[in-house]
């Protein structure tokens, strides 16, 4: 286990602040936030490339905060693979071997297995510069895992990739964590690549924690405005409360949530893909409107569409056939609603 | 490659007398010499050891260059020290200052009223008048060429290789001798080049310094002087020739190592 407790590092231009965390072993955590969130910096903390101000930073117990970078025992993926260009696949896999306890016997029985479940096989006498992106990534992860790490830390393991090899490099870091029962810490910008590859993960914004827990949570009850735009929750409004209803503020719109909502709470969201179409005077939902259509675009098998009712304008994700069964067109009238349960409050 | 079209020709033009003012010298000086004046000239037992000498003490200058100005430049490009700046316009100084200035400055150091000179001569060194002497000029002059050089090289190897190394359990001494080291391979060469190539040339320093042991711009300036422009120009042909040849060689080199890097 990880632990990051009152963590602090003061930049001249940037700061951590009181960061506290705790990554369990066999977790695949991400540390999400968007560019400039200081994400990368509590990654390169946590392998000990910055040091930090103050805190204290406990792996399996042990208070590692001022052990130097080598001696931590984790291990660093960079987002560009950071292979060494003079060496061919084949030593930089080994690179790493030379200085830790490994006997040659263990180090190659690791390096046979990591070369054949990452299919490194042809290209051991390559080097970097006539490696793909994806094997790069590949060559990278081995030259990290023969050395058995405690920890596994990937910095944006995919943006450095061409779509093409996203869901292989997908794929291959869901089956290097599953296999390999690894602990992995991942920083990432991307919510929906988090969703698929993560389990727990901290939502990080100017320095700061915002959320953390259970992937799941943060993505349906995000507990602030920011974490709620950044896990894709749209349709963000300011209401008050009217008994059993929220007034979204300035309009005659009320909407019920699914029990009383926290009274600190002052914004409600709604994600666009849980607002549902409906045939008219059929209602399924217990919040449900009638609106006009003010825009629709398309992004190939869904339609993103916004509809105006009552004064507030309601962004939806919509399966692309719906245009032709629901006949849409901008100016129309759709009626359209969600359930209760997709009322979020935050 | 683009072709020359009307800019290019254009800018050709506007750059040509700078080409002629660089060839025509040289192609003057080196053509005039006969064969046989060379051959005479190369028989002669002084000026072979004179450009040896130029020739082997520029390659020390360089050496010393290589081994102690490494490590300051990777200071300099990698850490941040403070007076950094500052430094850095120290090591530049002796591209600007005339150089007998140099020659002057080393020998107000190395003379017996001031404590360095007087700590040299209790040690037996000697600088003026001795190839320890012009050594120190030819490094003073040539190692700005060196660190830049080796800097720029160090600049051009990503932090990040350097972080990986140590991530992967090196520590930073062997991250450097393994991962920094083998990628600047190429600029130390082309510094250590530059270096010698200042090095050989110099004569400003050195004739203050020591006008004997004799090195080539010296024994040039000398000939020169006494016998005039027929009996100095084989000798200057003789030193550019060997030079040439030495740093083609030292290129070549350079260009073998890690040919497969981009």
């Amino acid at each position: 286990m990880i632990t990051l407790s009152h963590i602090n590092m003061h930049l001249p231009e940037f700061s951590l602040t009181d960061i506290h965390l705790q990554v369990h072993t066999h977790d695949f955590f991400a540390l999400i936030g968007p560019t400039g969130s200081g994400k990368s910096l509590l990654l390169e903390g946590i392998m000990g490339i910055m040091p930090f101000t103050s805190g204290r930073l406990l792996s399996e117990g042990t208070d590692i905060t001022r052990y130097p970078v080598e001696k931590r025992r984790l291990a660093l993926v960079y987002q560009d693979f950071a292979l060494f260009p003079h060496l061919t696949v084949f030593k930089n896999i080994l690179y790493g071997t030379a200085f830790h306890n490994i006997s040659k016997n263990e180090a190659e029985k690791r390096f046979t297995y990591l070369v054949s479940a990452l299919g490194l096989e042809k290209i051991l006498r390559r080097y970097p510069h006539n490696l793909s992106g994806g094997e790069k990534q590949r060559v990278a992860l081995a030259r990290s895992l023969i050395l058995n790490p405690r920890v596994l830390l990937l910095d944006e393991p995919l943006s450095a990739l061409d779509p093409v090899f996203h869901d292989e490099a997908r794929q291959l870091l869901k089956k290097v964590h599953k296999n390999l029962n690894m602990t992995i810490i991942m920083v990432s910008h991307n919510f929906e690549e988090v969703l698929y590859l993560a389990n727990r993960g901290a939502i990080i914004k100017d320095g700061r924690i915002m959320q953390q827990g259970n992937i799941m949570s943060l993505f349906e009850k995000p507990d602030s405005r920011f974490t709620a735009g950044f896990v894709g929750m749209k349709n963000i409004m300011p209401y008050h409360l009217k008994r059993n209803s929220l007034q979204i503020t300035g309009t005659p719109l009320e909407i019920f949530p699914p029990g009383p909502p926290d009274p600190a709470h002052q914004h409600v969201g709604i994600r666009p893909e849980n607002i549902l179409l409906h045939i008219p005077g059929n209602p399924v939902c217990e919040n449900h409107f009638t609106g006009k259509i003010k825009d629709i675009t398309s992004h190939g098998v869904f339609l993103r569409v916004q509809i105006e009712a009552q004064g507030v304008i309601f962004e939806a994700i919509w399966p692309a056939n719906h245009i032709r069964q629901f006949r849409l067109e901008i100016g129309k009238t759709a009626a359209f609603g969600f359930h209760s349960e997709s009322v979020h409050t935050f | 490659m683009k072709q020359m079209d009307l800019m290019g020709w254009l800018f050709l033009f506007l750059g040509l007398p700078l080409l002629l003012l660089l060839t025509l010298p040289l192609i003057k000086m080196t053509t005039e010499p006969s064969v046989a004046m060379l051959k005479e000239t190369i028989a002669d037992k002084d000026v072979v050891a004179a450009i040896a000498r130029s020739i082997g003490l520029s390659l020390c200058a360089a050496g010393l260059a290589f081994t102690m100005g490494t490590p300051l430049a990777y200071l300099l490009a990698r850490k941040e020290l403070p007076g950094k700046r500052l430094l850095e316009g120290i090591i530049d100084l002796p591209i600007m200052i005339p150089h007998p200035v140099v020659g002057i400055a080393i020998l107000s150091l190395a003379g017996k009223n001031h404590p360095i000179g007087r700590f040299l001569s209790d040690a037996g060194i000697q600088i003026m008048g001795t190839k320890t002497g012009i050594i120190c000029v030819l490094l003073f002059v040539g190692l700005p060429f060196y660190i830049n050089t080796v800097k720029s090289g160090f600049d051009s190897v990503p932090v990040r290789l350097e972080n990986a190394s140590r991530t992967l359990g090196a520590g930073a001494l062997t991250t450097f001798m393994r991962i920094t080291f083998p990628l600047t391979w190429r600029h130390m060469i082309l510094g250590t080049i530059m270096c010698t190539a200042r090095a050989i040339s110099e004569f400003g320093a050195v004739v203050i310094v020591a006008y004997h042991p004799m090195t080539a711009p010296v024994m040039i300036y000398e000939r020169f002087t006494a016998f005039g422009l027929k009996y100095s120009q084989p000798i200057a042909v003789w030193l550019i020739f060997i030079s040439f040849v030495l740093f083609v060689l030292l290129r070549m080199l350079s260009k073998s190592i890690h040919p497969h890097r981009r």
